[in-house]
């Protein structure tokens, strides 16, 4: 059987999530400087994952769950697992308690990060999920596993796969996963052709 | 009879290092249109493009993108110790059936690629000899290929080719090492143009300029 596992953010999602909440939300000057740390390649992705989850902290759980519940998604990587339920998974690094809907707008299980909360609010993340983790759990199931993503923290879930897909649908994947990627690819058509062909072969 | 289903692997990885201009082949130009954009351009109605890149990835990244969006990019990252057989393995191994193996230096008049996108099956195409350079193919009356000798032979073996995916493998040799095991195919004669040195470069583009 082959499994696909896709990164939510900028692979499943039309936009990035992070910049969505700056957004609507009175963080968007730490949001930003976040950011250009992080795509500097100054602060390693764990280091800035937990500093974005105490940021977002101070807001009501209920509210950032609202705001990511309406994020555009790319129709066709959704047309597409929505067709292959049985087959796909997303993998984020965000908290549960943020994007569950996406598990009900894709029809497919979502692995993620949790925290504890009180009162609507995060009071401290219990673990962080380690997309690789993920990958071999299924391939030791004895599936054939196939990653599409395209940030840092994907790197080394897409080495580990059996096959690697970039993907260029929201932003141009960074240098990290190019250099390891079997394929990379840049509009939905291209990627869900790509999938189709890997579900058969 | 339900046509079987063919992806187009243009092979872009290699440093083009006979050639001499310090650039991929696929970028060089042809009355200021790349190599890749006039092969793309005559490639337009293949739904399933798939471009192997190695050297100069993100520029032929660009460039590729520039006329296919849709294009399926497939990274061959030991460019610097392959040959264009394992461009055409890592291009074809995921695609549709039958892959049809084109090379990017190569040019091939309109009117013939045309009439080998419509062939059914799998097949080899050579031509006259053009290249300084060239490994030639030997044919029978019927014009199947019945083996590649090296410096001798009937034609030149230029390119394109399609095989089932399924009989090919890994190999850091040539196309045409992946076929040999298969031979006698099925050829057919193009009007075709290799580009490997700077004497192969010009005639090209006097070859361009008759179409």
């Amino acid at each position: 059987m082959t499994r696909f596992i896709f990164d939510l953010d900028g692979t499943v999602t039309k936009v990035k999530i992070l910049p969505l909440l700056a957004d609507h939300f009175p963080i968007r000057k730490e949001i930003q400087e976040l950011l250009q740390e992080t795509s500097e390649g100054n602060t390693p992705f764990v280091e800035s994952f937990i500093k974005r989850v105490y940021m977002l902290a101070k807001l009501p759980i209920d509210e950032v769950r609202n705001c990511i519940s309406k994020i555009d998604l790319c129709d066709r990587v959704v047309a597409f697992m929505r067709s292959h339920q049985q087959n796909c998974v997303t993998a984020t690094t965000n908290l549960r308690c943020w994007v569950v809907d996406i598990e009900e707008r894709t029809g497919c299980p979502l692995f993620c990060s949790s925290a504890s909360e009180f009162d609507n609010h995060i009071l401290k993340l219990t673990s962080i999920l380690k997309k690789e983790n993920v990958v071999q759990r299924y391939k030791s199931e004895g599936e054939k596993v196939v990653y599409i993503g395209n940030g840092n923290n994907d790197v080394e879930a897409m080495r580990t796969a059996d096959v690697s897909i970039a993907s260029g649908l929201v932003s141009p994947p960074v240098s990290s996963v190019l250099s390891i990627a079997d394929y990379v690819v840049y509009n939905e058509e291209a990627l869900c052709r790509l999938l189709n062909q890997l579900i058969e072969c | 009879m339900v046509e079987s289903k063919k992806s187009v692997v243009i092979s872009c990885a290699g440093l083009g290092s006979r050639l001499g201009l310090a650039t991929t082949k696929a970028l060089i130009k042809f009355n200021g249109v790349s190599l890749i954009g006039l092969q793309l351009e005559l490639l337009r109605e293949v739904e399933d493009i798939r471009v192997v890149v190695g050297f100069q990835a993100n520029d032929v990244i660009e460039e590729v993108k520039r006329y296919r969006k849709d294009a399926v990019f497939v990274y061959n990252h030991d460019y610097f110790n392959t040959k264009t057989g394992a461009s055409y393995y890592l291009g074809a191994k995921d695609g549709y059936e039958y892959a049809v193996g084109f090379d990017g230096d190569l040019l091939v008049h309109p009117d013939d690629l045309k009439k080998l996108l419509d062939t059914e099956g799998e097949w080899i195409a050579y031509a006259d000899r053009s290249s300084d350079d060239a490994i030639m193919c030997k044919v029978n009356g019927k014009g199947d290929v019945l083996s590649f000798p090296g410096r001798e032979g009937d034609y030149e073996w230029t390119g394109p080719c399609c095989i089932h995916k399924g009989k090919l493998r890994y190999s850091s040799g040539h196309v045409y090492n992946l076929l040999e095991p298969y031979l006698p195919m099925k050829g057919v004669l193009v009007r075709a143009c290799d580009i490997d040195t700077y004497d192969d470069y010009q005639r090209a583009i006097e070859f361009v300029k008759s179409w």
